[in-house]
């Protein structure tokens, strides 16, 4: 019997799933032209690595992650690249479809730092929506114990039902990316967490479970309560582990993947095809075909939703993501990205305008339906009042942003952009006080890259001398006392300097998906530049050491 | 961002809360039992005070608002005020004289409320101000209660105007059960004291019918989620324990715990009175101390203070440590270390 515990508050705000949940999962049309951004993912954008006018297939790479916490980005259709932006690249197609596919693994066998590099190289990152690449999430495990990985598959939120159609069709494929996933972290179960409201995806998992293998797999069917689809909450749920404040699953030795990512990963590892497409759930009252597709990035909005029956006439707006936690789209001329799990096509009687807002009347509805225990409405107070010491003391930080907060507050307050607000200026305030901090950085950044420039010109001299040696080694430097020992110290603390900063890195970027990385990626670049710098000299010592001890 | 609102989607009746202005008038509805019942029993004195309290009320919340600078509409489409002058004017001894209201809902509306920021700022409840105003400045009126339908109709002008002969007022005078029983001396036994018949007849059933007519609001407040169980609940319950346990110390002189529930504004305050949010402390724990607090201290000041009934200041005490209250129940949040949660020095 899956066991089940409680995490606080919750709410159940209108399911509307029936709408999209009815119809076949279908593939959209091929899109004549995509427009990929380069930034789909938390962390940099990645840089472009081809130029207009370049012939690309379904799975050519067009963009380079940048940096450590960044995805490769790969074209979504044959064809042209028509233009390269500083942020965008664009591809008209050529309707042919042709493909480019990297050889296909066998994951029972292949080596994890093979797996670990598919991941990589196919641009993987979480389809659920924070958009965390895969292949740091997979190395974040090299710090931490893993027990077990849990399949989150709960999709609490209204209106989408992406996940539940990818496990109803693809429930074995879902399972072995989680046997992927587990091998590479070495959890010793796997939990597949999911609400109650998808009888069918239950089914179709209960058919799949006894072909997984082989770390075993549970099934905990929780009831179902929005946000029980939040990392932590779920992890309550299905293991009674806290999450502590500021840490991550890995911390209480959990793994947490979405379906779709699962069977992304499989699609990149069985079959070698990089993430070019996702199922994307289409809904709303304004769309006559509501549904899921499977759409390939960089599709247009508009052109999807015109295909599934736009009745543009009654739209008064569409919406990224789900109805709790999304966002309302500026245009509809944006592509799909990475992160695009739902579109909303809403009428205005769907979801009509918040009534103006009015006191808060201190009801404690907000904090009865707080599923991380804040006090929402003192939250609020300070933040309006900007008292920033009150806001974290408060544990602002520790809000998820589920929305539940304003869902309930009969007063109509918008919490959570009170929240949002405070937060980003807090964040801003925060970079402000290390800007000199940053620009201690940037020196030693360069400083760095001087330096190992030097040695860089330093081992080609040296090479150069050694050859002209060769004949005569009579004329050794061997007034310079090479000191082997001290280098490789040096080196040795440079490699764990390298580790660190990239360890810090991955754990901020997994912590607060928002928050701005340049500083600690120009830590890690540093460290990157000593530790070059480091190996070229004990390499260049080590040359000397054994032609001087050689004559 | 929620796109969504409890509120307004309407194909969900299970987590939804009214909004605000709504919640108020859910409040106001509930009191029709109780102010019907009132004046079925007590003449409709009852009535023109509650019309005439919330006419003030209304009036002084456009005035102070307007004093402001604040939009008025806005403000009045909460029927905050129009609730205080409800509540308040159902506390009122039937057909107080149109000063009296006036005096008490000036407390309320202006001193109370608009003073410390209007609705949502005020430390204190209101009505409960007004009521506690009045009793202290003007205790002769406020203890004013006119048998069970002896005020007749052609007195009732005259004393809403407040020109009524206070000669005659002490004549219709009639003590509410509570009054009577505080005031029946320390040598009397209880057995002794209900046997002389002290009250007009009739007066204790209508008491009780009244209360039952409060329970009856309460429990559609209730249901309808626009309060909480947990303030009606700990007050009651405190009230109730402390109650039978001097009623099991010394029956022959401590009131019984029924007749502490039944008689005077104990229910009334439990659901109308302790639960307004504004004032009441907001945690689930601290909403249990609170009431629980409440309950205590009207059973104590009943017991051993100076006034027969005591709600509306036990709600006021209560009202006080309510900060206090809010800072020393801060749930933990999920996640911080449990260790935070002890020192007084690292609350929030
Ligand atoms: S948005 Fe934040 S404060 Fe509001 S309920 Fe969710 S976690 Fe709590
Ligand atoms: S739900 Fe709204 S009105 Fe109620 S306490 Fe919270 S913020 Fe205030």
């Amino acid at each position: 019997m899956p066991r089940s515990y409680d995490f606080p508050g919750g709410i159940h705000p209108p399911e509307r799933k029936q709408r999209s949940n009815r119809s076949p999962l279908s593939e959209a049309p091929l899109p004549p032209r995509v427009t990929l951004p380069l930034q789909q993912h938390s962390g940099q954008a990645a840089a472009p690595c081809v130029s207009a006018g370049e012939a690309v297939k379904v799975g050519s790479l067009i963009a380079k992650r940048e940096g450590m916490i960044s995805s490769h980005l790969h074209a979504s259709i044959s064809g042209t690249v028509s233009e390269v932006s500083a942020t965008q690249i664009t591809i008209e197609g050529d309707g042919q479809d042709t493909w480019q596919r990297l050889p296909s693994l066998d994951w029972r066998v292949a080596d994890t730092a093979v797996l670990v590099e598919r991941l990589n190289e196919s641009g993987i990152v979480g389809l659920g929506g924070a958009g965390f690449p895969t292949h740091i999430k997979a190395r974040v495990v090299e710090q931490h114990a893993i027990h077990t990985l849990v399949i989150n598959a709960a999709e609490c939120e209204p209106y989408i039902t992406a996940d539940d159609l990818t496990l109803r069709l693809y429930a074995n494929e879902v399972l072995q990316g989680a046997q992927i996933i587990a091998k590479l972290c070495g959890a010793q179960q796997i939990v597949i967490g999911i609400e109650d409201n998808k009888p069918d995806a239950i089914t179709a998992l209960q058919h799949a479970l006894p072909d997984s293998q082989p770390v075993p797999v549970e099934l905990s069917v929780i009831s179902t309560r929005y946000p029980s689809g939040g990392e932590r909450q779920l992890i309550k749920k299905l293991l009674d582990l806290n999450v502590p404040s500021g840490g991550l699953p890995a911390d209480v030795g959990v793994l947490c993947h979405n379906p779709g990512t699962l069977l992304a990963i499989l699609q990149a590892v069985r079959d070698g095809q990089p993430l070019v497409s996702r199922i994307v759930t289409l809904t709303g009252e304004s769309i006559n075909q509501p549904g899921n597709r499977w759409v390939r990035l960089g599709t247009s909005i508009r052109e999807l939703l015109e295909q599934v029956g736009l009745n543009i006439a009654e739209l008064h707006q569409v919406i990224q993501g789900g109805p709790m936690m999304g966002t309302p789209l500026p245009t509809l001329d944006t592509p799909v990205t990475k992160l695009t799990n739902c579109l909303i096509a809403a009428t205005r009687e769907e979801f009509p305008p918040a009534p103006a807002e009015s006191p808060c009347i201190r009801c404690g509805e907000c904090e009865s339906v707080c599923p991380v225990a804040l006090l929402p409405q003192q939250l609020h107070w300070y933040a309006r009042a900007e008292d920033d010491a009150k806001i974290e003391r408060y544990h602002l930080f520790d809000c998820i942003e589920c929305g539940a907060c304003s869902y309930v507050c009969p007063s109509h307050i918008p919490l959570v952009v009170d929240y949002r607000e405070a937060k980003s200026r807090i964040r801003l305030q925060r970079i402000e006080a290390t800007k000199a901090e940053h620009a201690k950085h940037r020196f030693e950044h360069r400083q760095a890259r001087l330096a190992r420039e030097e040695a860089e010109k330093q081992a080609r001299r040296q090479a150069r001398q050694a050859q002209q040696r060769r004949p005569s080694n009579t004329a050794s430097p061997s007034s310079e006392q090479v000191d082997l020992r001290g280098l490789r110290i040096a080196h040795a603390a440079a490699k764990a300097s390298v580790k660190k900063a990239e360890k810090t890195l991955a754990r901020i970027a997994q912590e607060d998906p928002k928050q701005p990385l340049d500083d600690l990626e120009m830590q890690l670049a540093t460290a990157q530049e000593n530790l070059k710098a480091a190996e070229l000299q004990l390499a260049q010592a080590r040359e000397q050491h054994s032609s001087e001890k050689s004559p | 961002m929620s796109m969504m609102h409890a509120s307004d989607v309407n194909d969900t009746a299970t987590t939804a809360v009214p909004p605000t202005a709504s919640l108020m008038r859910w409040v106001i509805v509930a009191t029709l039992p109780g102010i019907a019942t009132m004046s079925y029993f007590f003449g409709l004195g009852v009535i023109s005070n509650v019309l005439l309290a919330a006419a003030f009320g209304v009036a002084l919340e456009s005035a102070v608002l307007r004093l402001r600078m604040r939009p008025i509409g806005v403000a009045l489409n909460d029927s905050s005020a129009l609730l205080t002058g409800v509540l308040l004017g159902a506390s009122l001894p039937p057909a107080s004289p149109w000063w009296l209201i006036g005096v008490g809902m000036f407390a309320a509306i202006v001193v109370a409320k608009q003073l410390y920021g209007g609705l949502g700022h005020n430390p204190f409840n209101p009505a409960m101000v007004g009521y506690a105003l009045l009793l202290v400045s003007f205790p002769a009126y406020m203890t004013l209660w006119a048998p069970p339908q002896e005020l007749l109709h052609n007195g009732l002008w005259a004393q809403i105007a407040g020109t009524l002969p206070t000669a005659q007022l002490d004549s219709w005078s009639g003590a509410t059960p509570l009054d009577a029983f505080k005031h029946k001396g320390d040598t009397l036994l209880a057995s002794e004291f209900w046997a002389t018949n002290p009250l007009p007849d009739g007066t204790l059933s209508a008491w009780r019918w009244v209360a039952l007519a409060w329970l009856a609001g309460g429990v559609l407040l209730l249901a309808k989620r626009i309060i909480s169980w947990h303030i009606p609940v700990a007050m009651l319950g405190s009230a109730l324990l402390l109650a039978t346990l001097f009623y099991l110390s010394d029956p022959s002189h401590f009131a019984s715990p029924l007749f502490h529930l039944l008689t005077g504004a104990t229910l009334f305050g439990a659901f109308f009175i302790a639960t307004d949010p504004v004032s009441a402390a907001t945690s689930r724990r601290g909403k249990l101390i609170y009431g629980a607090g409440i309950g205590a201290l009207v059973i104590i000041i009943r017991t051993f203070g100076g006034y027969p009934d005591a709600v509306a200041f036990a709600v006021l005490l209560m009202n006080l440590c309510v900060p206090l209250l809010d800072i020393y129940s801060v749930p933990r949040p999920t996640g911080q270390p449990k260790a935070a949660s002890g020192k007084p020095g690292e609350r929030p």
